[in-house]
């Protein structure tokens, strides 16, 4: 498959996400740049100036009307979609790591790091009051006093949110009561990335330990195990077959050491139900660190640490494809 | 000016009390004079110091007082080698010495030596020397009468300690060592994946060796080395040598050397010390300035003589008694390196121009000290000795500069050692020499030349007729060491480290390139001892990450990459030779199309097990995702009125919901470049 390059960063990419209907792609990098492309040409829409610090994260709403990104110059950030209007600013006191809105569009969660003396909070914010906005008060802010988050996604209904710690645990917040209502610990390393199927009834995270595992949403429970050498960065749930993408790396210092022959970072391919790798995408030129697939299931996008999104459609051979069973 | 005999205290000066310089009342002296004057001790005078210093020889002429000047002169001559002889007696009975004298040196270390060395020393036909040390004849008179026989130690079964060799699918056993030296396992090898026999946390505190048949496995540790063996690796043997960092076996396994830079003094000589393996006694004790060669000690093919080198000297020694080889050391000025033969009890060594005698490499005959053959060179820079490994052929290579030329050429200098006065064959070489092998069991060698980036591979046949052919020549290849099959005929040439794994696989029967490959960072390449296997791994010891091992087949096919957390390294274990005779193998090779046939149905069957496992089990896991998916999918849809509710009525379920919603548009897409510059328009 030739991929569709897009350089629209000067820094590595931190996070990609597509819309609902996929087409449009959103990626934000250590740039400050948010930018939102035409996935199915690669045509940039436009960008989303305002971010003085590295955006870490972004997300947009089920009807594609606006788009949230979070930053480590302190904020997060709320815009028109189309227009690119900067529409709320949201200052916290410490670098915002992960963002997203709930399955009604209405509410907006976001997470802040635990640096210079703040601790981790979650924070939730009403769309609909438009006082919580303006006076910059969430209507809850859960403290996370142990392991700080570093990724966190909605559950199916809006009614909790399930975020990744550092320490590897993944723990459910209820949105109403910022109660802490299930805690596992499977990884053993920080959780780098979570992502929902498209049905939102699995999650899959991403971990520093050198796997990926799939959970399920409600009950937290460890589906399955996808085990690789090198850490991984991040991972996304195909909507159409049962297949996930992981991309990864290793420790930007350690780069050097191993085979940086060109384009040699790849991203794998697992099949879900046999946890078994059977095929890989080379091309990027530093380790990946956002996978996601295209809503359709018949591309998907990965974006780097050299700074570049590389949009792959698949080849019909990939959808013929069958493990021997 | 005063007068100085009546001067008179200075009366400005006032008496301060002096400080008092003992100890307080209840101190009491914790030091013991050991500690303080442990070098000053050592040398105090001892009550028997006179005596150990005295020797007596016996069958000495009995002489009448017109010889006995002469007889002195002469026993002077003789025995001041070992030392100053402070004291001297002779005694005499009826006019005659007795036979047999006392004489003194002044310490008795000289005595020592007057025993080594006198001792059987042919004065003439009928008088040879026998020389003792005094104070051995009180011990052995004062010898008790009553005899306690040793205990009888209990019989340790180790059980078969051959056992890994009965495996009914042949699989060669190797050790890993991994997570950084924390754990370390054996494992059975197996072309599908390795099998698990042993794995133990912390077994070994650095690295670990086998024996050379395979037998033993020694492990490191601060108080010194263990061995196991066995089915169940039970600890055989443990042998004490505090700091140990080295170790050497014997080629017929029944001895261990080992070497700690720790202890060495002066009295009880500690850096090597020999073993024997099967009673764990502590056979021997040498001294080490530097452990720059290890190992040091060098054993001849079967085990009967280990040998070193040490300034201008060659010392031998022969076991079970493990004392010099006829008493003495071979003087050899200059000599530079030495080494046996693998076949046969035959040292080859080298000694570089000395004024006007040109350097020359020698073969010498063991026991007999023979010279089989000698050899001069000229224009010497240095010499390594390559033993081919059956013994048949030795090459010497020669770096030299010729007369007239400011560079280095190589020379390869081959001794067949097989034929009749051992001739020596020549092959220049115009190059820089990178590495150089012989086939194992064969009459080939390899050769990597020349400099990076233009490399190339030679190989030679050594052929009957006394020419040394050049079979095929390799050019511009990514290698800096050859390996060998252990079987002969195939190798591997790698570009280990620097040269990021390249690997070619070779076929020198016809010199084809079998396989072409890579191990990025490759660092270490393994034959296992039945040449069929092949392992490249990555050591964390050179390379911090990627570290695991990868193994081949002998015609370069990759079979298993096996990831280790922090992998460190990774040894066969070596085979005792074969218990067939000549005969009954080629035999065996004649009917080897029989045994292939129920070796293959073997393969085959196991092959299809493994894959209707792997298969079954893949059926397993995708039944119960689907169950599991149904389930979770039964419950999105008991929740699509809740979405509904959440969208204000939008169905999203599915991308084509609503189709209603959908627009048309015209996308252009990117075909191609062209860059026109401007001046051209």
């Amino acid at each position: 498959m030739k991929p569709i390059l897009l350089q629209g960063h000067e820094r590595s990419i931190t996070q990609i996400k597509y819309n609902r209907e996929g087409d449009l792609l959103f990626s934000v990098a250590k740039d400050t740049v948010a930018n939102a492309w035409y996935s199915v040409n690669g045509e940039r829409l436009g960008t989303y100036n305002g971010h003085t610090g590295a955006v870490w994260c972004v997300d947009c709403d089920w009807d594609t009307k606006n788009v949230l990104t979070g930053s480590a110059d302190n904020s997060c950030r709320l815009w028109d979609c189309e227009t690119g209007k900067q529409l709320a600013l949201l200052n916290t006191s410490s670098a915002v790591r992960t963002c997203g809105f709930d399955f009604s569009g209405n509410i907006i969660m976001f997470s802040t790091d635990k640096q210079m003396g703040y601790q981790c909070y979650l924070n939730f914010f009403d769309l609909r009051d438009p006082q919580q906005i303006e006076d910059n008060n969430p209507y809850l802010s859960v403290p996370c006093n142990e392991s700080k988050i570093t990724s966190a996604v909605w559950g199916p209904l809006g009614e909790f949110v399930i975020a990744g710690h550092e320490n590897g645990e993944i723990s459910q917040f209820s949105a109403k009561s910022g109660e802490a209502l299930k805690k596992v610990k499977e990884h053993t390393k920080q959780i780098n990335d979570i992502q929902s199927s498209v049905d939102l009834t699995m999650v899959i995270t991403a971990s520093k330990d050198n796997s990926a595992k799939l959970f399920d949403s409600t009950s937290l429970e460890n589906i399955k195990t996808f085990r690789t050498e090198r850490p991984v960065n991040s991972a996304a749930i195909s909507p159409i077959k049962d297949h996930v993408v992981m991309g990864g790396g290793q420790e930007a210092m350690d780069v050097t050491t191993t085979s940086t022959r060109i384009g040699k970072f790849e991203a794998r391919f697992f099949h879900a139900a046999y946890e078994e790798e059977f095929g890989r995408v080379k091309g990027h030129f530093g380790p990946i660190n956002c996978v996601a697939f295209h809503p359709d299931g018949k591309s998907y996008s990965s974006g780097g640490e050299d700074g570049y999104v590389r949009i792959h459609y698949f080849d019909p051979q990939y959808f013929d494809f069958e493990l021997e069973a | 000016m005063r007068n100085t005999v009546d001067m008179v205290d200075d009366p400005e000066y006032e008496e301060e009390e002096e400080p008092s310089f003992s100890d307080p009342e209840d101190f009491v002296d914790d030091v013991e004079d050991e500690e303080l004057l442990e070098d000053i001790l050592r040398e105090k005078p001892q009550e028997t110091d006179g005596i150990d210093s005295v020797v007596v020889v016996d069958n000495v002429p009995q002489v009448g007082p017109e010889r006995l000047e002469k007889l002195k002169n002469v026993i002077h001559k003789i025995f001041s080698k070992f030392g100053k002889i402070t004291t001297e007696f002779y005694p005499e009975a009826d006019g005659t010495t007795k036979g047999y004298i006392f004489l003194e040196y002044s310490s008795p270390n000289q005595a020592l030596e007057a025993v080594k060395n006198a001792d059987g020393y042919k004065l003439d036909k009928q008088h040879t020397f026998r020389v003792n040390l005094f104070t051995d004849f009180d011990k052995y008179m004062n010898i008790s009468d009553e005899w306690d026989p040793p205990a009888k130690q209990p019989f340790k079964d180790f059980g078969n300690m051959r056992h890994w060799i009965e495996d009914p699918d042949c699989r060669d056993q190797y050790s890993v060592i991994y997570e950084a030296g924390e754990r370390t396992a054996i494992f059975a090898n197996d072309a599908k994946e390795p099998i698990l026999a042993e794995e133990r946390a912390r077994w070994t505190e650095t690295y670990v060796r086998w024996s050379p048949k395979g037998t033993y496995l020694a492990t490191f540790h601060q108080r010194g080395i263990a061995l196991w063996g066995g089915e169940k690796f039970k600890q055989i043997q443990r042998f004490s040598h505090q700091g140990v960092s080295l170790i050497d076996f014997s080629p017929c396994e029944r001895y261990v050397v080992t070497f700690s830079p720790l202890m060495d003094t002066k009295e009880d000589p500690q850096a090597i010390i020999i073993w024997d393996i099967l009673t764990g006694q502590k056979k021997r004790g040498f001294h080490c300035e530097s452990s720059a060669h290890w190992p040091i000690f060098k054993w001849s093919h079967d085990g009967k003589f280990f040998a070193r080198m040490t300034q201008d000297t060659l010392s031998i020694y022969e076991t079970p008694s493990m004392g010099l080889l006829d008493k003495k050391s071979l003087k050899i000025n200059g000599i530079k390196d030495f080494s046996w033969s693998p076949g046969d009890n035959i040292i080859a060594f080298w000694v570089p121009e000395d004024k006007d005698i040109p350097a020359r490499v020698t073969l010498m005959q063991m026991p007999s000290r023979q010279e089989i053959r000698v050899r001069n060179l000229f224009n010497v820079v240095d010499c390594k000795l390559h033993w081919q490994r059956n013994g048949d052929y030795l090459c010497v290579k020669v770096d030299r500069t010729p007369k007239g030329t400011q560079g280095v050429v190589t020379n390869f200098e081959i001794f067949r050692m097989r034929e009749k006065q051992v001739p020596v064959d020549v092959v220049e070489m115009k190059e820089s020499i990178i590495a150089f092998a012989w086939e194992p069991n064969g009459s080939k060698f390899a050769v990597l030349h020349g400099e990076s980036p233009r490399i190339n591979a030679s190989f030679y046949h050594v052929k009957n007729n006394g020419k040394i052919e050049l079979i095929k020549m390799f050019d511009k290849q990514q290698a800096n060491s050859i390996f060998w099959s252990p079987q002969g005929q195939f190798m591997v040439l790698a570009g280990l480290r620097s040269m990021n794994g390249a690997l070619a696989f070779v076929d020198t029967s016809d010199c084809t390139m079998m396989n072409i490959a890579e191990h990025y960072m490759a660092s270490d390449v393994e034959w296992d001892p039945t040449g069929r296997y092949v392992v490249t791994s990555v050591s964390w010891w050179s390379h911090k990450v990627d570290n695991a091992y990868w193994v081949w087949t002998f015609q370069g096919r990759l079979l298993q990459k096996n990831n280790k957390d922090r992998f460190c390294q990774l040894l066969w274990r070596p085979r005792p030779p074969t218990l067939l005779s000549a005969d009954q193998i080629k035999m065996i090779k004649k009917d080897l199309k029989k045994y292939s046939k129920t070796f293959e149905q073997k393969d085959r069957l196991s092959q299809s097990k493994a894959s209707k496992e792997l298969v079954d089990k893949r059926r397993t896991m995708l039944e119960d995702y689907r169950r599991y998916r149904e389930e979770a999918l039964k419950n999105y849809q008991e929740q699509k009125s809740m979405r509904l509710e959440l969208r204000g009525g939008v169905d999203t379920d599915e991308l084509d919901s609503n189709v209603d919603d959908w627009e048309e548009e015209t996308i252009e897409f990117f075909c191609d470049e062209k860059i026109i510059a401007l001046d051209d328009l």
